[in-house]
C-alpha cells in the first residue's frame, strides 16, 4: 500500500513533543486504520462494546487526541472524500487481500496458532461505514476540527502544509510528499513501543520528519521528477509498477532520462497506464479549501457519556484519562513564537 | 581558519554549559572574533537561552574566521566536569573535525562534532514593563518556597512593591519582597503586572548557573514572556527567556 519511498527521502528521527503548539494535518482514514489494524485482543480480535460493535479506532482516537492534546499538539483530520477512478485496481486488490487473510485467520485459529491468527486478522482490517461517522462525532467532543477532502485526504492534508494553515502532514504513506506536502510526519499517530511481529522483541517507534525540500535536494530532482519514480516504482494508481523497477534503478532512470516518456527502455508498459493522470492525481489533486482551522473547549462529560455510556468503555479508566488531560492542559505554557 | 578558547578555571564553562542543557540535547555554537555565542530553545519553545560570552572573558581566545560547531551538549558536559575548579579548559577544532578539548594541563579529550542543524532563533520583542533585581541565591531560595505549593511562580509588581506568589492544589504561599533587604537591589514597575512562569524551566536554569552569578535581573510584562540576565563574573551575560502560563 502507498509507495516505497523510503530508500529515497532523507527521515529525521524527532519527538512529538516537537509538534508542541503546530497544527498538524492528519490523514484521517490512513490514522483511524491504523488504530483498527494494532488495537486488538490477544486473540486478533477487535475491541467491541456490548453490542458487538468495534471500538478499537474509539480507543485510538481516544488515547492519542489526550497525548496530543496534553503536549499542545494541534491535530485537525482530513477525510477522504471520493477515491479517484484510478484507484479501482488498488482498491480490489486489497479487498483480495483482506479475503486471503481472512481465511489463513480461520486456519490459524483452528489450529491454536495465536501469533499467526494476530497477523493474519490485522490484514483483514477494514473500515466499516459507520466507522468514520463515530469518529467524526467523537472529534467534535474534543473540539478537534475535522475536514472532508474532495479526494484523498492526503493531498488535502499537503495543501494545508502549503498554505501554511497546518505544519507538516501526518501519515504512513509516502504519497504525501508526491503530493506536496512540505513536510511529512511518520509514525505520529503510532509512537511508541511495539512489538515486531514473529519475534518476542520490542521496538520504539518514533516520530519521524521528512522534509520534502531536503529530500529533492539530496537526491537532485524536481517534485515533477519525484513524482515519475513513484510512478516507476508503483503508485495506488498504478499498483504493480514496473517490471524489475525499483526505487534506486527508478531514480538512475530519471536522472538520466528526466521524464518518463524519454525513458526508452519502459515505452511498452507505459503505454499501458494513464500515466499522465496519475501525474495529475499527485501535482494538481483535487483539494478542499479551507477558512479557517477552529479548536473548540473539550467536552468532557460528552466524551464520558460516548464513551461510557454508548459504547461499554470502562468509567474509571476514561475519567482517569481524561483527568491526565485536564491537569496537561491547566499547566500548559505559552510558547515564545508568538513574540518573534 | 584558526580557532581556540582558553578558559581561566572551569566553573563559569560549566554553569554555560549546565544551564544550556537544561533545554536543549544538541547545542550549535557560533565563534567570531568577537567570542562565542550560542541561542537555542527546547524542542516545544517554551523557553530560550542566550549566551553570549566575549572574547575578553578568555585566558586566551583566537578566531581568524567565524564557526559554527555543534555538540551532544550531553556527551560535552560529561568531560567538562571532569575538571577541577582551578582547571582551565581549551578548546579548538581538529583537523579530522573533532572537537579538541584539553582540561588543565594534561588532559586531552576529542570528542565528535555533529552537523549542526540550527536555524536561526531570533529573540522575543517584548517592551518589559518591571524588573526585579536580586541575588541568584535569594532567587533560587524562593523557587523553592514556592515549589513546596505549586509548579508555578507568580510575580507582581506595583510600582516599587513586588511580590512572588504561588497556589496549587494543597495550598498557596506569597513572598513579600523587602527592598531593605540587601540581596534585592531594585523593584520597579511601570504599570501593575502579573506573569506566571513554569517551576519546571525556571529551577534547573536557576540551578545550573548557580551561585556563579551575583545578581540577576527579571524584567517581565503582563501575561508576557519572562527574561532573566545572569551576570557571570567572567562570562559576560545569559538571557533566559520563558513563556508565560496560560490562564485557563
Amino acid at each position: 500500500m502507498g509507495l516505497n519511498l523510503k530508500d529515497l527521502v532523507i527521515r529525521e528521527k524527532t519527538t512529538l513533543e516537537a509538534f508542541s503548539n503546530k497544527i498538524i494535518a492528519i490523514d484521517a482514514y490512513n490514522a483511524i486504520y491504523q488504530f483498527l489494524a494494532s488495537i486488538r485482543g490477544p486473540d486478533g480480535l477487535q475491541l467491541t462494546d456490548s453490542e458487538g460493535r468495534i471500538t478499537s479506532h474509539l480507543s485510538g482516537l481516544l488515547y492519542r487526541n489526550v497525548n496530543f492534546l496534553s503536549l499542545g499538539i494541534k491535530p485537525v483530520y482530513v477525510f477522504d472524500g471520493k477515491p479517484p477512478s484510478l484507484k479501482t485496481a488498488e482498491i480490489e486488490r486489497r479487498k483480495q487481500i483482506k479475503k486471503d487473510a481472512t481465511i489463513k485467520y480461520e486456519k490459524a485459529i483452528s489450529e491454536g496458532n495465536l501469533e499467526d491468527a494476530r497477523k493474519f486478522a490485522q490484514q483483514t482490517t477494514s473500515m466499516k461505514d459507520g466507522m468514520v461517522k463515530e469518529s467524526k462525532e467523537f472529534l467534535t467532543y474534543f473540539g478537534i476540527p475535522f475536514i472532508e477532502a474532495p479526494s484523498e485526504g492526503e493531498a488535502t492534508a499537503a495543501h494545508l502544509t502549503n498554505t501554511g494553515q497546518a505544519y507538516a502532514s501526518a501519515s504512513q504513506d509516502y504519497d504525501s510528499i508526491l503530493c506536496g506536502a512540505k513536510r511529512l510526519v511518520r509514525n505520529f499517530t503510532s509512537s511508541g513501543r511495539r512489538k515486531i511481529p514473529n519475534r518476542n522483541t520490542y521496538i520504539d517507534i518514533v516520530p519521524e520528519i521528512i522534509e520534502t525540500q531536503k529530500t529533492l535536494e539530496s537526491i537532485q530532482m524536481s517534485r515533477e521528477e519525484l513524482v515519475d519514480i513513484g510512478i516507476l516504482i508503483g503508485t495506488d494508481f498504478n499498483p504493480n509498477g514496473f517490471e524489475r523497477i525499483g526505487p534506486k534503478t527508478a531514480l538512475k532512470m530519471i536522472k538520466q532520462h528526466k521524464r518518463l516518456e524519454d525513458i526508452p527502455q519502459i515505452q511498452e508498459q507505459l503505454n499501458e497506464i494513464e500515466f499522465e493522470q496519475i501525474r495529475k492525481i499527485f501535482l494538481a489533486p483535487e483539494v478542499a479549501k479551507v477558512d479557517e482551522i477552529k479548536f473548540n473547549e473539550v467536552n468532557y462529560e460528552g466524551i464520558v457519556n460516548y464513551l461510557v455510556k454508548e459504547r461499554s468503555f470502562s468509567e474509571d479508566r476514561i475519567q482517569s484519562t481524561l483527568n491526565r488531560l485536564k491537569k496537561a492542559l491547566e499547566k500548559k505554557s505559552q510558547n515564545l513564537d508568538q513574540w518573534f | 581558519m584558526t580557532f581556540g578558547a582558553k578558559t581561566n578555571g572551569s566553573d563559569d564553562l560549566k554553569a554555560i554549559i549546565s544551564a544550556i542543557s537544561t533545554l536543549v540535547e544538541e547545542a550549535t555554537f557560533v565563534a567570531t572574533s568577537e567570542g562565542i555565542s550560542f541561542r537555542g530553545m527546547d524542542p516545544s519553545h517554551v523557553a530560550l537561552i542566550d549566551i553570549s560570552w566575549p572574547n575578553s572573558a578568555f585566558e586566551k581566545y583566537e578566531c581568524d574566521s567565524d564557526i559554527k560547531f555543534g555538540v551532544r551538549i550531553d556527551e560535552f558536559s560529561k568531560l567538562i566536569k571532569r575538571a577541577d575548579k582551578k582547571d582551565s579548559i581549551e578548546i579548538s577544532i581538529s583537523e579530522e573535525n573533532m572537537l579538541l578539548v584539553t582540561v588543565g594541563k594534561n588532559k586531552k579529550y576529542k570528542i565528535r562534532l555533529i552537523e549542526s542543524s540550527a536555524t536561526d532563533t531570533p529573540l522575543p520583542k517584548i517592551p518589559y514593563d518591571s524588573k526585579i533585581i536580586l541575588t541568584s541565591s535569594k532567587f533560587d531560595k524562593i523557587l523553592g518556597d514556592v515549589q513546596v505549593v505549586s509548579d508555578y511562580l507568580t510575580i507582581n509588581t506595583s510600582e516599587s512593591k513586588g511580590d512572588f506568589s504561588g497556589k496549587g492544589d494543597s495550598g498557596e504561599v506569597v513572598i513579600d519582597l523587602d527592598k531593605d533587604d540587601d540581596d534585592i537591589e531594585e523593584i520597579s514597575s511601570k504599570s501593575d503586572s502579573v506573569g506566571t512562569y513554569s517551576l519546571e524551566y525556571l529551577n534547573p536554569v536557576v540551578k545550573a548557573v548557580g551561585s556563579n552569578a551575583g545578581f540577576i535581573t527579571c524584567e517581565f510584562s503582563s501575561a508576557k514572556p519572562l527574561r532573566i540576565e545572569f551576570k557571570v563574573a567572567n562570562i559576560g551575560r545569559i538571557h533566559f527567556y520563558l513563556a508565560p502560563r496560560v490562564e485557563t
